[in-house]
C-alpha cells in the first residue's frame, strides 16, 4: 500500500478559557489511510491520543457545517477535506479566525446567527393574514428557482466570514454570509422583503464595506459565491435608491387543489 | 443621507474625476503650445468656463477623496463615534474647499 507506515503530523491548537493564556499548538501523529479527511484525522487523535480535545461535527458529509476549521490557514469543512488533497504531512489546524474561541477547535459562531438573524432571512409575505394562515401554495418557473437557489444552498458553517478581511478588520461589518441570504431572499419573487433588508444592508458597517476581495467565494465548500450575491444586492440597491429598480413581480398563487385529502391529524407519539 | 446615496455619489464623483481630469492633463500635458506659459494660465484663469471646471474637478475630488477615507476610517477603527469621524471630515472638506476655491476664484475676479 502506497500509504502503509505514512505518519502525518498534526498541529493543533488548544485552548482551554480561564485555565489557557492564549491559544497554543500540540502536535499529534496521525497513520496516514486512503480517503483519511482532517475530521477523521481529528476523531483518531480524540478517540486514541487526547480525548481532551475539542472540536464540532456532526453530519460527517458537508451538510451541516458545523466542522469549519483553519486547515493549513485556510477556512475549510474538516469533513470535506481529505488529507491528500493537502498534499503536504504537516497539517495545522486552528479555529476559525474573526470568531471568538469556545474551546480548541471551536469557534463561537453566534456573531454569524446574529447578523444572519438581523437581516430577516425568510420569506415576508406583504398579507400578514396569508403569512400566517397560508390559502394557497406559490407558482414557480424553473428559471425563477434558478435565480437564487445557488445562494440557498448556504449551509452557515462560517467559513466566508472566517475568509472575509473586513471582518477582520470591522468586527461590525455584516459579512458575506448575512449580506448573501439577504439578496436570496430579496431575489425570490415569493418575498416582499426587500426594502426591509435594504434598510439592514444600508448602514455604515454594512454592504458598502465590502470591498470584493472574493475570499468568501473561494472559502464557500458549497459553491454559494457570496461576492456575486452581494454585487448582485448592491446593484439592486443602488438602483432602487434613485426609484430605478423595478421590483419582481409577485408569484402567482394557485389555488388549492380540489383532489388534496384532508390533513392527516398528528399522532401522538407519547408512550403510556 | 443613506450610505447607498453617499456611495452613488463617490460612484458619479469617480466617472466624473475620469473627464474632469482627463480634460486638465490633455490641455496642460498634451496640447500643442506652451499651456504652462504664463499667458497661457491667466486667459485660463479669466475664462468662466476653465473657472468652473476647476471648482468642478476641486468639488469632485474632495468628495471622492474624503469619502474613499471615511471609509477606510470606519473599517479601520470601527470603535470611533460615527458623528465625530463625519462632521471632523466635513469640516476638513469645507476648509480645504474654501482654501483651494480661492486661488482660481481670486484668479478669476
Amino acid at each position: 500500500m502506497e500509504h502503509e507506515n505514512k505518519q502525518l503530523t498534526f498541529r493543533v491548537q488548544r485552548y482551554l478559557p480561564g485555565k489557557d493564556k492564549r491559544p497554543y499548538m500540540q502536535e499529534f501523529k496521525v497513520p496516514m489511510k486512503r480517503g483519511l479527511t482532517v475530521l477523521d484525522s481529528l476523531l483518531y487523535i480524540k478517540e486514541n491520543i487526547d480525548n481532551t480535545l475539542s472540536f464540532r461535527s456532526s453530519c460527517r458529509m458537508g451538510i451541516c457545517g458545523s466542522c469549519g476549521v483553519l486547515v493549513n490557514n485556510f477556512p475549510m469543512l474538516a469533513c470535506h477535506t481529505p488529507v491528500e488533497e493537502l498534499h503536504t504531512d504537516r497539517i495545522t489546524l486552528k479555529s476559525l479566525p474573526n470568531f471568538p474561541i469556545v474551546r480548541d477547535l471551536v469557534a463561537d459562531l453566534g456573531p454569524l446567527f446574529e447578523k444572519h438573524r438581523s437581516i430577516k432571512p425568510y420569506r415576508i409575505s406583504a398579507e400578514a393574514a396569508e403569512a400566517q394562515e397560508p390559502t394557497a401554495g406559490f407558482l414557480q418557473s424553473t428559471d425563477e428557482l434558478h435565480s437564487y437557489v445557488q445562494f440557498a444552498y448556504c449551509v452557515k458553517c462560517g467559513l466566508c466570514m472566517a475568509a472575509c478581511p473586513t471582518v477582520a478588520s470591522d468586527a461590525k461589518f455584516l459579512g458575506p454570509q448575512p449580506l448573501g441570504q439577504a439578496y436570496r431572499y430579496c431575489s425570490d419573487r415569493r418575498d416582499s422583503g426587500a426594502k426591509e433588508r435594504f434598510k439592514q444592508a444600508d448602514t455604515r458597517h454594512g454592504i458598502w464595506l465590502c470591498h470584493l476581495a472574493g475570499a468568501c467565494s473561494e472559502a464557500c465548500p458549497k459553491g454559494v459565491d457570496p461576492a456575486l450575491a452581494i454585487q448582485l444586492l448592491k446593484r439592486a440597491m443602488l438602483f432602487d435608491s434613485i426609484r430605478l429598480r423595478k421590483p419582481p413581480a409577485p408569484a402567482e398563487t394557485a389555488g388549492p387543489s380540489k383532489e388534496t385529502k384532508p390533513r392527516v391529524a398528528v399522532p401522538e407519539f407519547t408512550v403510556k | 443621507m443613506s450610505e447607498t446615496r453617499l456611495k452613488l455619489l463617490q460612484y458619479i464623483t469617480g466617472i466624473g474625476l475620469f473627464f474632469l481630469v482627463g480634460i486638465h492633463l490633455i490641455v496642460s500635458h498634451l496640447s500643442s503650445g506652451e499651456p504652462t506659459a504664463w499667458e497661457s494660465v491667466s486667459q485660463r484663469a479669466a475664462s468662466a468656463g476653465w473657472m468652473a471646471l476647476y471648482l468642478l474637478m476641486l468639488i469632485f475630488g474632495l468628495y471622492h477623496g474624503i469619502h474613499g477615507l471615511r471609509t477606510m476610517i470606519i473599517e479601520s477603527i470601527p470603535r470611533l463615534p460615527a458623528r465625530y469621524v463625519d462632521w471632523t471630515l466635513i469640516a476638513a472638506g469645507v476648509a480645504i474647499f474654501i482654501y483651494a476655491a480661492y486661488i482660481p476664484i481670486n484668479a478669476f475676479l
